[in-house]
């Protein structure tokens, strides 16, 4: 276990270490496999049905309340169905979550905290949330690895 | 064995649950555990402390990068800049605070003010400049080193906690193996106790499969029917021999009632009760009460007797009663048969009994009149023929009067009628009687007859001496007759006890003996051992057994050993109470009455209900030339004695209107003329009982019927002693003299006597020798030729050592005596 993470660590290390795309903090990138990817900007996000989780974070102190749309309604939104997507942050952390994992309203793509956006500081300004206190479910590993902040794209992967 | 049986169960049903709750404790805890490891906050926050590094190196290569190239995008640099401050913002927060705190302190300072100086120069209103950029870039460069260390400190710190962790890990490891451990040998406990049970039961099992067989072999196998019922009354299980008994086969009658099958009808309602009272209250009448006899009912609707027997005992279904019955019919059959042919016997031989004392008692009174008559008769001139022929008459009719009062003794002993008497009396004078009335036969069969009277025994005893006298008389006249060289010898002794003596009279003879197998017959009724040799036996049918019942009867017994060829010897034991005063017999106090002389003829009154005996006892007395009155019962007598003044009365004593005793009583207490007149009792044989009820009442003597001819001259002579039926003269001793020896030898015997007489009464006056031993002499020579007044006076003188007055007073008694001997002599040489 211990192992795994600190594999993982050295992993990401080296994944992170070609800087790539030109990133833009203001928007999420939201692409197919393949295709050219669509920007969707802090309004467009709040335009889809907001969902709230209030729940305390192992990164956080204290109860905080999460609110923004749930992934599944942002995948809708772009008309993408795939089995895997690839999730990328700022600074190129990048996990894959397999379809699956994505419940009807949960993760959701965090743009407020406590009503209020996040600057990059602060982990924003999109941060995938998962309700940790409601289930032991959602304290694994493999939950914290897929909760990236700072989050800057979304690629649909069919395998 | 039903409580510890419980007792394992519940322990059974205890330590499951706990298992089972043992093994979900083990489970939750297995299953904490498991989640523990998958959640990973602490990997995550090494992770994070990791990505500070990488995030710091990442900005520290974009300012290097930004410093050589000034055009470059500012809004590039400010984002590296807020992702790696993002960073050290978690860092300096929560559990990766936690995690760091404690020596670390001055870093966190450090990264601190480097985050506020970052922000300073970030969040400045104005474009970044190239300063601004060197700046950053001059802070970034000098936290790396601190940057490095929190990430050293970080790493160590998630070691420290993965190997406290693991080290936690490794004891809930031990807890749950201990757990497991602990289940384990749990179960194998358990499996070994279920084991055990199990074999347990199985040995049970075998056991209760084989008891079980034998059981049922053994109801199979009876011959007790067994039949088993439930409550409710239904059988439920009925063996080979009750479908024998019964006449139902098992499969008919199981699951029926006994109500409806073996109970008789008339039992039925009984036995319904007696169940429901049995269930209701438990308390057993004929359950668990052994055998008892009922009956009940085969098939076929006989009744039959049963001998049963039930148990109880408690089954799943309720309790189970087994009877075990067994037929008794036949059983019953016979035992009716025993009681029937019992019966007859018993009946029958009442019948007998009766018959025989009926026939007798009728037998004897005409036998009175014959023997009356013939005495008469003797009485007239006869010629010597016909002398001969009235002797043998006479001599037959004694025959059978004596076979006539044995058979009424051997019945009144069978009918438990005869009592004996109990008075005073002189052992000496009884047996000394007897054996001198028997010498004389002896004598004629040249036969030795001695007597060995032990000297305690010279006494007086309570008892019946008349019966005691003719026991005696039998066993000696048996030997006699049975003895033809040799002799007899009588010895007499006793053992003394405080009160009592036990006495023992053995009579042994030299006769011929009795075979061995034969012992006990002589004492059975009717058998007499010599009549096949064509003897006459006069008496000896019964004598024997009649003495043997008699001794019986008083206590004692009589026995016999013999030798054939070389004699026999019987000994009669009996217990005797000694008396203890010799004082007068009879309360009635005699009064002097005149006495008359023999010659002088005397009124006499007949008192008796026979009219033959009352005729022949006034044709005897009318003979002798006395007057007669007569009276027919008590009552008349009573009258007749009040009219005038008689010599003698003679009174039988069982009468009807009133009898003897009451009669005599009544003329002792009334003044008339007839107070102080003798009164002489007269009873049937077998009556002597009456002999004390007699005396009291005030009679002077007392005579068996029939009164024989010498008996009434001597009642008639007036000279009687002190002592009633002691005449002066024993008639029969001296008849028996006069037979053996003959009127003229019998004088000279007697002569002697008196001669010796003489002489021993010089001794006595002189008191030279033993007084006791010159009396005993004298007194058996005066036994010898029937003295009786003096062997009387004798016996009186010694109860006391002699003097001059009790020798002058039988020196009297032996003169009259001698005058009246020699008269009677006279008379039979005359009469020669």
């Amino acid at each position: 276990m211990f192992r795994s993470a600190l594999l993982a660590s050295f992993v990401c290390l080296a994944m992170t270490t070609p800087p790539v795309y030109a990133q833009d903090p203001t928007s999420l990138q939201v692409s197919a496999q393949g295709e050219t990817s669509v920007s969707l900007t802090l309004a467009e996000l709040d335009n889809l049905d907001q969902v709230s989780i209030t729940t305390t974070t192992i990164w956080t102190e204290g109860e905080i309340t999460f609110t923004g749309p749930a992934l599944s309604s942002v995948l809708e939104a772009a008309e993408i169905k795939a089995s895997h997507l690839a999730l990328t942050a700022l600074n190129d952390y990048a996990i894959e979550m397999p379809a699956p994992d994505i419940g009807a309203d949960y993760p959701i793509i965090a743009t407020r905290m406590d009503g209020k956006p996040m600057s990059v500081r602060d982990k924003g300004p999109f941060w995938i949330v998962f309700p940790y206190d409601s289930d032991d479910a959602f304290q694994s590993e493999e939950v914290f690895a897929q909760s990236i902040w700072q989050l800057d794209r979304i690629e649909a992967l069919d395998y | 064995m039903s409580a510890h049986e419980s007792r394992r169960r519940i322990g059974v049903f205890i330590v499951f649950p706990l298992l089972v709750l043992l093994l979900g404790l083990l489970g939750g805890n297995l299953l904490r555990e498991l989640r523990d490891l998958s959640t990973a906050e602490v990997d995550n926050l090494q992770w994070t402390i990791l990505q500070v590094e990488t995030e710091i190196a990442n900005l520290s290569a974009t300012l290097s990068d930004a410093v050589a190239a000034p055009e470059s995008d500012a809004d590039a640099v400010r984002l590296r800049a807020d992702i790696a401050l993002s960073r050290l913002l978690i860092v300096g927060r929560g559990e990766a605070l936690d995690l760091l705190r404690g020596g670390a302190d001055d870093l966190l300072t450090r990264i601190e003010t480097y985050q506020s100086d970052m922000v300073a120069v970030l969040d400045a209103d104005t474009e970044l400049s190239q300063d601004d950029i060197a700046r950053l870039r001059a802070l970034t460069k000098s936290i790396r080193p601190d940057i490095r260390e929190l990430v050293l400190l970080g790493l160590e710190a998630g070691t420290r906690r993965a190997s406290e962790r693991r080290a936690e890990f490794s004891r809930q490891l031990a807890i749950t193996g201990a757990i497991a451990i602990a289940v384990i040998l749990g179960l194998s406990a358990v499996l070994v106790f279920l084991d055990r049970l199990l074999v347990r039961a199985d040995k049970r099992d075998a056991e209760l499969l084989n008891s079980s067989s034998r059981l049922t072999s053994t109801v199979a196998a009876s011959l007790d029917a067994i039949v088993t019922a439930n409550e409710s009354g239904e059988i439920v299980e009925f063996n080979a021999s009750a479908e024998r008994i019964f006449g139902w086969s098992r499969d008919e009658i199981l699951g029926r009632k006994m109500d409806d099958t073996i109970i008789p009808h008339h039992h039925r309602a009984a036995h319904a009760a007696g169940m429901e009272r049995y269930l209701a209250t438990h308390e057993p009448h004929v359950v668990d009460a052994g055998r008892v006899e009922l009956s009940a009912l085969r098939r076929s609707g006989e009744e039959f007797p049963v001998e049963l027997n039930i148990t109880s005992v408690k089954s799943a279904d309720g309790e189970l009663f087994i009877a075990y019955l067994r037929d008794i019919s036949q059983r019953k059959i016979n035992e009716q048969k025993l009681i029937d042919a019992r019966d007859k016997a018993e009946s029958m031989d009442r019948a007998k009994s009766q018959f025989l004392a009926v026939m007798s008692h009728e037998m004897r009174t005409p036998l009175n009149g014959i023997l009356g008559v013939l005495d008469l008769m003797q009485q007239t001139r006869l010629t010597k023929q016909q002398h001969r022929y009235v002797q043998v008459a006479s001599a037959s009719g004694e025959i059978l009067l004596e076979h006539v009062n044995e058979a009424v003794d051997i019945t009144r002993i069978e009918m438990g009628s005869m009592q004996l008497s109990t008075h005073p009396f002189e052992m000496r004078t009884v047996v000394e009687g007897v054996v001198d009335v028997l010498k004389p036969l002896a004598r004629e069969k040249d036969l030795t007859l001695t007597l060995e009277f032990d000297a305690s025994m010279d006494r007086s005893f309570d008892g019946d001496g008349t019966r005691l006298g003719q026991i005696l008389t039998n066993l000696i006249g048996n030997a006699i007759k049975f003895t033809d060289a040799g002799g007899i010898e009588i010895s007499l002794s006793g053992i003394h006890g405080p009160d009592a003596t036990s006495m023992s009279l053995v009579v042994s003879d030299t006769g011929r003996g009795i075979p061995n197998d034969r012992l006990e017959d002589v004492f059975e009724d009717f058998v007499a051992l010599s009549h096949s040799e064509g003897r006459q036996s006069r008496g000896d049918g019964l004598g024997l057994s009649i003495s043997r019942k008699v001794a019986r009867l008083m206590g004692g017994d009589l026995t016999v050993q013999s030798t054939l060829g070389e004699g026999s010897i019987f000994t009669f034991n009996v217990p005797l109470l000694r008396a203890q005063v010799s004082a007068d017999e009879t309360p009635y106090k005699r009064a002097e009455r005149p006495q008359k002389q023999s010659d002088e003829k005397c009124h006499v009154l007949i008192v008796e209900d026979n009219a033959i005996n009352r005729s022949v006892l006034r044709d005897m007395l009318e003979r002798l030339g006395h007057t007669v009155d007569d009276a027919e019962d008590g009552l008349q007598g009573l009258r007749k004695a009040k009219s005038r003044a008689f010599d003698l009365i003679i009174m039988d004593v069982s009468m009807p209107v009133m009898d003897g005793t009451e009669a005599a009583r009544r003329i002792r207490a009334e003044s008339g003329p007839n107070k102080s007149t003798r009164i002489i009792g007269l009873t049937a044989h077998g009556r002597e009982e009456y002999r004390d009820r007699a005396l009291k009442a005030g009679m002077d003597g007392f005579f068996t019927k029939p009164i024989r001819f010498s008996a009434l001259r001597e009642v008639l002579s007036f000279e009687t002693p002190s002592r009633e039926n002691i005449a002066d003269l024993d008639d029969e001793v001296l008849n028996d003299l006069l037979e053996v020896l003959g009127p003229e030898r019998a004088k000279k015997t007697a002569d002697t006597f008196f001669t010796d007489t003489e002489a021993q009464l010089m001794m006595l006056t002189a008191n030279e020798h033993d007084s006791a031993a010159v009396l005993h002499k004298m007194r058996g020579g005066a036994a010898l030729i029937g003295l009786a007044s003096v062997v009387a006076q004798i016996d009186e003188i010694g109860k006391d050592i002699p003097n001059d007055s009790s020798i002058e007073a039988l020196r009297t008694v032996l003169k009259d005596s001698q005058e009246n001997l020699l008269k009677r002599f006279q008379r039979h040489i005359q009469a020669d």
